[in-house]
């Protein structure tokens, strides 16, 4: 398949550009609709497939990035390595998932969903500029409040917070009295 | 390693695997195979219990968040065992139910993390470009004006300390002057009979370590009842006159 100007333009940007670009701007520096766009969009992905290329434009943290294929995160990882920091632990992706969904919010209110102290936990999510201290509660002692980052988008692979998995669910279950979660099971009851 | 350490051991890490004390209670409803929504809160409670005595009798430092689920549990056991009192119509609340709730809520999340782990476990391997490099290189992001976090700032700060030139390294004599050393001086720049000045004895610019040596000395020397000194009036020169006691003794 031979490329249109408009793909090829749509290439270079998302190639030279430091940020995720939105389809906005895509249509913005093209002069084209969103329709087309997406329609070139996908004419790059299949040309990048067709011809057995290691690329592929992906769509996270609200815009299009040229990315390797995970086949060759082995060899890529090499460039990066001992920069490249190492996986969440389970308390941080504990945290970290609490802090996703019930944003902003307090360290008092994770650590009563989790029943532990989270403080090393949310250091470490902060260091890692995965969230972000979004302000305080005008509540006594005022305190602060967290909330997650761009990089959080980008490390976990999703465009926005609307792609969080099953999210309306987890709001109704957060605002929930407890007679009313149990005549709601979401997990199913013989799960655990 | 003896028997005791090795349980210990073992026992520290099945402790440490569970992330707090809801943990270690869904562990044990799956193990026992109850249902969160019919939870048997004696059974429950003992077993609970157990892992926590045990962890307890281990001599392992038991998080306060384990000992209050502990207490809580406890708690609910024994309303379970009392005869409920029913105020007309009005049914007691269940104890289980805020538990109930806690366990559902954090179970949630923990589905949630596990999804969270396997995106994180896909997108490591991959890169895309150029922002992960820039972030990963190290070098200093730009931050716009009234964008910097406190966090920013002591990021700045930290890297600023680690800068620091280290000093040139310098080595520094330690003069050693015993008591008996000091003695001996004095006993030949002291003339029986006459008065000298305690800045006569450790001269002009003395070291300090010099000063406190010489200072100990006449203490030691007029404990001995070597020497008898005078003092005008407080912070005024110290006048040191030997007595002949000095030479009797020594």
């Amino acid at each position: 398949m031979i490329l249109d100007r408009l793909a090829r333009e749509v290439e270079a940007l998302i190639f030279a550009s430091e940020e995720p670009l939105s389809i906005q701007q895509l249509c913005e520096f093209t002069g084209s609709g969103d329709d087309s766009i997406h329609q070139a969009l996908d004419r790059l992905n299949k040309t990048f497939s067709d011809q057995q290329h290691a690329l592929t434009i992906i769509e996270v943290a609200g815009g299009f990035r040229i990315a390797t294929d995970s086949e060759f995160g082995d060899v890529v990882s090499q460039l990066f390595e001992g920069r490249k920091p190492g996986k969440l632990s389970r308390a941080a992706l504990e945290t970290m998932a609490v802090i996703a969904y019930s944003q902003p919010c307090t360290r008092m209110a994770i650590e009563s969903i989790r029943g532990v102290n989270c403080d090393s936990a949310i250091r470490t999510l902060l260091e890692r500029d995965m969230i972000r201290i979004s302000g305080r509660m005008e509540t006594p002692g005022r305190p602060l409040l967290y909330s997650t980052t761009k990089t959080f988008l980008e490390y976990f692979g999703l465009s926005n917070l609307d792609h969080l998995p099953r999210f309306d669910e987890i709001e109704e279950l957060l605002g929930m009295s407890s007679s009313e979660l149990e005549e709601r099971d979401l997990f199913g009851s013989g799960e655990e | 390693m003896t028997e005791q350490t090795a349980v210990s051991k073992t026992c520290r890490i099945e402790l440490e695997s569970f992330e707090g004390p809801l943990d270690l209670l869904l562990y044990l409803l799956r193990r026992d195979e109850i249902d969160i929504y019919d939870i048997p809160v004696a059974h429950v409670a003992n077993q609970y219990l157990m892992y926590i005595r045990r962890a307890v009798e281990l001599d392992l430092d038991v998080a306060s968040e384990y000992l209050v689920m502990a207490a809580t549990l406890t708690r609910m056991k024994s309303k379970a065992l009392l005869p409920s009192r029913r105020i007309d119509g009005e049914e007691e609340a269940d104890p289980g139910a805020e538990l109930r709730r806690q366990l559902i809520l954090y179970r949630t999340f923990r589905q949630i993390a596990e999804e969270l782990q396997r995106s994180e476990e896909t997108w490591t391997e991959i890169y895309t470009s150029p922002g992960e490099r820039e972030r990963w290189s190290g070098d200093s992001i730009e931050i716009e004006p009234g964008q910097a976090s406190l966090l920013d700032l002591l990021k700045a700060l930290n890297s600023l300390s680690e800068e620091e030139p280290e000093l040139p390294s310098q080595k520094i004599q330690r003069t050693l002057l015993t008591i008996s050393e000091c003695i001996s001086t004095l006993e030949k720049s002291i003339e029986p009979g006459k008065n000298i000045s305690f800045r006569t004895i450790v001269g002009s610019k003395p070291a300090r370590s010099k000063i406190v040596s010489y200072f100990i000395t006449i203490l030691e020397l007029i404990r001995r009842g070597w020497v008898v000194c005078y003092q005008a009036y407080p912070f005024s020169e110290i006048e040191i006159q030997r007595t002949e006691r000095w030479s009797v003794d020594s």
